[in-house]
């Protein structure tokens, strides 16, 4: 629904002005294997291209577990943190992405939590340990997630990129997975693997 | 070096002393020796093993010190409030102190140096108060290529030349959002715990890269063997089973190296050497080598009890055998070996000594039989008889000085007649039995014990008589003379022996064995020539012995001084009393005594062998005299007398022919008179001369005949051509009827052969007719003519021959 929401968004914006390619992105981890739930982000190299906060974003607690896991939000967006377990949570992060406590809860908290600076939050429960989210906070409306391996992020205008490609088997101390990609108006598909240094063709 | 300088050489005992001791410290030494070798050898086979333990103890020791920081560290690492304050977002100064003095206290309680946080870049975020930020700046660059995407890092680092021990434990929110940093230098306590715990040394090197030489950031070892140990290089960690040697300092190290670093090169960053040392390890405790050395001390006392005892086994039957060795040498034989019963090698020993004692007395036993007795009659020989002779006198004269006693002792010697001849003829065989028979006859003789017969030599004997006088040993000559009258009968042959028998007296005769012995040989000597029974010593003979003797050195000088003079004797025939011949008879012109008569000289001259000179003598001047008469006119035929030993010289032909030849003189000029006796001592050979002479012409007469043995038939196989009756017959022919029958008789059977007889010691007319009445063929006596000078014989031809053509008809006035 998030994805639906940002794909109308894209269309909105680039609407008429010019005639938009989809980038189809083949994403496979450093073994070569298609991974899914992979976050790809084109991000516009010299510029900014317009996004709003998205609405009704939230990520529950249900059953011990964070739902869902990973969450991709527009810079500003506001997330509501609904408690559905029987039991009180403790949701915190200590990211530079966004750093907040929900001190012990239950039921839905009053305000929700606004994610205003683009990067990675890893959220925990200081209760449970097990409990575990990722909220993508992304600066460009151009996101896809992948799903058999391939994100394809719809009307791209022409320009020069910088595909930005997170997935949660990173680790933390792993550099941003960037590599430079320029669009024209035709369509385009782009294979990436993820390594150690970086993203790779 | 000589025997003289070491002593010990001179003593068996001492010796084997001397090799067990030698030989009991070669072995301890051998013995400390090969300990030492092999506790050396245990000691390279054990220490790798042990450095080995040691190298396990330290990864062991820097494991757990490791654990115990990151077990604490974890607690705060996943403390709530910690994060909190960690990322709370005011950022002043409070807010940072709190988190020094929360890195503070888990400092404390690590026990560290250093204690700090990194961000996710492995950048210092936050540290603990004081300590030495550059050296956490240092620990932080060179962890962050180490850092684990989520987990937990520990190295050992190498900050401002000291090792370093460093933990990171990350901090998960919840997943890691950074890392609590633990530091701290590797100290004293590990090293005190290595070297309690394992026995080993430790000692830790540091260098920057592999162009810098090793330095030594901390030892247990003294500095000195620590730099060696720096300056080794190691290039290699060393494998866990072997052990590098580093020499230092006179000792030898075994190193194990062990890098600590993060990439486990050597090329810098820190290096742990494990060592032990060899000699220490090597090293004799000193309770050990005090046990060696007491045992060594009880061996050598042991040994030495032991070989002194061994020693004295050996050396004391031995000097008991040097002891016998020397009694044998000294000629004791009596005395039998100890130490028989052994049954060792000198038990072996010792019988081999008393069974070369036993062989060797019975050798002296057979050396003296030998030397003592004769082998073929079982009797004494002249050694022992003279030693017996000694003993009697001695025994005597102690008898004279103990009780007066006047004992004589006497010496009977006897010498067999023509043995000589017995054993040509008949054998030598036969001539031992002779002996034998003889030595029993004398044996039978003596009827006293004491009394000794001994065979001095060939054919003499000599009987020792004991308590004796002059009178007894006279009558047991005679007896002894009887005894031998009696024919030997040896298997076929009849043997007749007669002998001279000679007697000596002590003290009557001589004063000592050797004097008593010579007289008796005199008197022996004397009776063979009188050939008249026995003949007891007389002073008389002894004198005559000693004249002859000299006379003998003279008579040869006598020929080279012209002292010999040639005398002849007319030989008339009886049938017309014509001078037919002449006998040649020696006289020596002595120029102190005068004429020496014949029988002074001549018999000497025969024992000696001047005889054979003389004959040559007399034959050589009697051809000259020839020659002189026959130049005068009166052709005679001259007599040579030959003795015993010119018939046996087989050269006596050839001698006599050279002479004729130079003096041109016929043999049948001469007529050669040779006794019966001397022709019967070596029958054959003078049978071999008188037929050479024969044949050379010479005529051949019998001397004496009728005083020896032979008898005309034998007489006819010689080539003889007259017959000289002996003398003592011719003069007693007249009173004695026997003695006319046997000139009678002699002449018949003489001309029945074809013999010339020829009358000597013509003495009286009567005799000289009787003879012509008896047909005797020719004369020579007084009565007719002496021995005279050759001058006197031509002269007393000369008036011989008037008176005879005065036609004196009676014979018997011819000349008195």
């Amino acid at each position: 629904m998030l994805a639906r929401t940002a794909l109308l968004a894209a269309l909105l914006c680039v609407g008429a002005a010019a005639r938009a390619a989809t980038v189809d992105v083949a994403v496979s981890d450093a073994a070569g294997s298609p991974l899914a739930d992979a976050v790809v982000m084109l991000e516009p190299v010299g510029a900014k291209l317009p996004v709003k906060p998205m609405v009704g974003a939230q990520i529950a607690q249900h059953d011990l577990r964070f739902s869902p896991q990973v969450s991709v939000v527009t810079v500003g967006t506001p997330v509501m943190f609904p408690n559905q377990d029987t039991v009180k949570h403790h949701v915190y992060s200590y990211s530079p992405a966004k750093t907040f406590q929900i001190k012990l809860y239950a039921g839905v908290p009053h305000t929700p939590i606004v994610f205003d600076k683009p990067g990675v939050a890893v959220l925990g429960c200081n209760i449970h340990d097990g409990m575990l989210a990722w909220v993508i906070v992304t600066e460009t409306p151009l996101w896809a997630r992948s799903a058999g391996g391939h994100a394809k992020v719809l009307d791209v205008p022409p320009g020069s990129y910088q595909i930005h490609v997170w997935h949660s088997s990173l680790a933390e101390t792993t550099p941003p997975q960037l590599l430079p990609l320029t669009v024209a108006a035709s369509d385009v598909e782009q294979r990436v693997r993820l390594g150690p240094g970086g993203l790779v063709k | 070096m000589s025997v003289n300088d070491r002593p010990w050489r001179k003593s068996l005992g001492a010796r084997i002393i001397v090799v067990f001791l030698a030989l009991l410290l070669a072995v301890q030494l051998v013995s400390f020796a090969s300990l030492r070798i092999s506790l050396s050898r245990h000691a390279h086979n054990e220490m790798p093993a042990k450095l080995e333990r040691g190298e396990q103890l330290l990864r062991t020791l820097l494991e757990r010190r490791v654990v115990a920081v990151a077990d604490v560290t974890k607690v705060t690492a996943s403390d709530f409030g910690f994060s909190t304050v960690l990322f709370a977002d005011d950022h002043d100064e409070d807010h940072e102190r709190t988190i020094t003095s929360n890195l503070d206290s888990l400092r404390t309680r690590v026990e560290a140096t250093e204690v700090a946080f990194l961000g996710l870049d492995g950048a210092v975020q936050h540290r603990s108060s004081g300590g030495d930020a550059a050296a956490v700046a240092s620990v932080a660059a060179q962890l962050r290529p180490q850092l684990p995407a989520n987990g937990f890092a520990s190295e050992i680092m190498r900050v401002g030349g000291l090792p370093y021990q460093v933990v990171a434990v990350p901090v998960m929110k919840p997943r890691v959002v950074g890392w609590i940093l633990i530091a701290f230098p590797l100290g004293e306590k590990l090293q005190h715990d290595v070297k309690s715990l394992s026995g080993t040394d430790l000692t830790l090197l540091t260098r920057a890269s592999a162009r810098e030489p090793w330095a030594v950031a901390m030892t247990t070892l003294a500095g000195a063997n620590a730099n060696d140990l720096a300056e080794n290089g190691w290039g290699a960690p060393t494998a866990p089973d072997a052990m590098a040697s580093v020499p230092s300092q006179g000792d030898e190290l075994g190193v194990h190296a062990l890098p600590l670093g993060a990439d486990r090169r050597l090329d810098g960053g820190v290096l742990a050497l494990i060592s032990l040392s060899v000699s220490d390890a090597v090293r004799l405790p000193a309770d050990l080598q005090f046990q060696l050395i007491l045992i060594t001390l009880t061996a050598i006392g042991v040994f030495a009890a032991g070989s002194v005892v061994t020693a004295r086994r050996v050396t004391t039957p031995l000097r008991g055998l040097a002891d016998a060795a020397e009694r044998l040498g000294a000629g004791d034989y009596a005395t039998p070996m100890r130490g028989l019963t052994r049954g060792d090698e000198l038990g072996a020993l010792s019988q081999s000594f008393e069974r070369m004692r036993i062989s060797v007395a019975e050798n002296q036993a057979q050396i003296l039989r030998l030397a003592y007795w004769d082998t073929l009659t079982a009797l004494p020989n002249r050694a022992r008889f003279r030693e017996a002779v000694g003993d009697a006198l001695r025994d005597a004269a102690d008898a004279r000085l103990a009780n007066g006693a006047e004992f004589g002792v006497a010496v009977v010697m006897l010498d067999l007649n023509r043995f000589k001849h017995v054993n040509d003829v008949l054998g030598y065989s036969v001539g031992d039995q002779v002996l034998v028979g003889i030595a029993e006859r004398l044996s039978r003789a003596l009827a006293r014990d004491g009394d000794v017969v001994a065979r001095l030599s060939g054919d003499e004997f000599a009987i020792l008589l004991r308590r004796t006088d002059a009178a007894q040993a006279e009558a047991l000559a005679l007896r002894i003379e009887r005894s031998l009258e009696q024919p030997l009968v040896l298997g076929e042959h009849k043997v007749d022996m007669g002998a001279g028998i000679g007697i000596a007296c002590w003290p009557l005769h001589a004063d000592d064995a050797d004097s008593l012995l010579v007289r008796a040989e005199m008197a022996m000597y004397a009776a063979k020539r009188q050939t008249n029974g026995p003949v007891t010593y007389d002073p008389a003979i002894d004198a005559t012995s000693v004249q002859t003797l000299t006379l003998i050195s003279e008579l040869r000088q006598a020929v080279d001084r012209n002292e010999l003079r040639l005398y002849l004797q007319p030989k008339l025939a009886l049938e017309d009393r014509r001078v037919v011949g002449a006998e040649a008879l020696v006289r020596w012109q002595h120029p102190t005594r005068g004429l020496v008569p014949p029988m002074q000289f001549i018999p000497f001259a025969e024992q000696t062998g001047f005889i054979r000179t003389l004959t040559m003598w007399v034959f050589e001047e009697a051809a000259r005299c020839w020659q002189i008469l026959a130049d005068e006119g009166l052709q005679l035929r001259l007599s040579v007398n030959l003795s015993t030993r010119d018939l046996l010289d087989l050269d006596l032909p050839q001698k006599f022919a050279a002479l004729l030849a130079r003096h041109e003189v016929p043999a049948k000029a001469f007529c050669l008179e040779i006794t019966e006796s001397a022709i019967m001592d070596d029958p054959q050979r003078a049978l071999a001369t008188l037929d050479a002479l024969s044949a050379m012409g010479f005529k051949l007469s019998i001397d004496d005949f009728g005083t020896g043995y032979s008898s005309l038939a034998y007489l006819k196989r010689l080539p003889v051509d007259e017959l000289k009756i002996d003398q003592s017959f011719v003069r007693n022919m007249q009173s004695d009827r026997d003695d006319e029958m046997i000139v009678r008789s002699t002449i018949d059977l003489a001309h029945n052969l074809g013999i010339m007889v020829v009358a000597e010691g013509v003495e009286t007319a009567e005799a000289w007719n009787l003879l012509r009445e008896l047909k005797c063929d020719q004369a020579q006596g007084y009565h007719m003519g002496k021995p005279m000078p050759v001058t006197e014989f031509s002269a007393w031809c000369a008036s011989w021959g008037m008176r005879r053509a005065a036609g004196d008809a009676d014979g018997a006035l011819l000349l008195h």
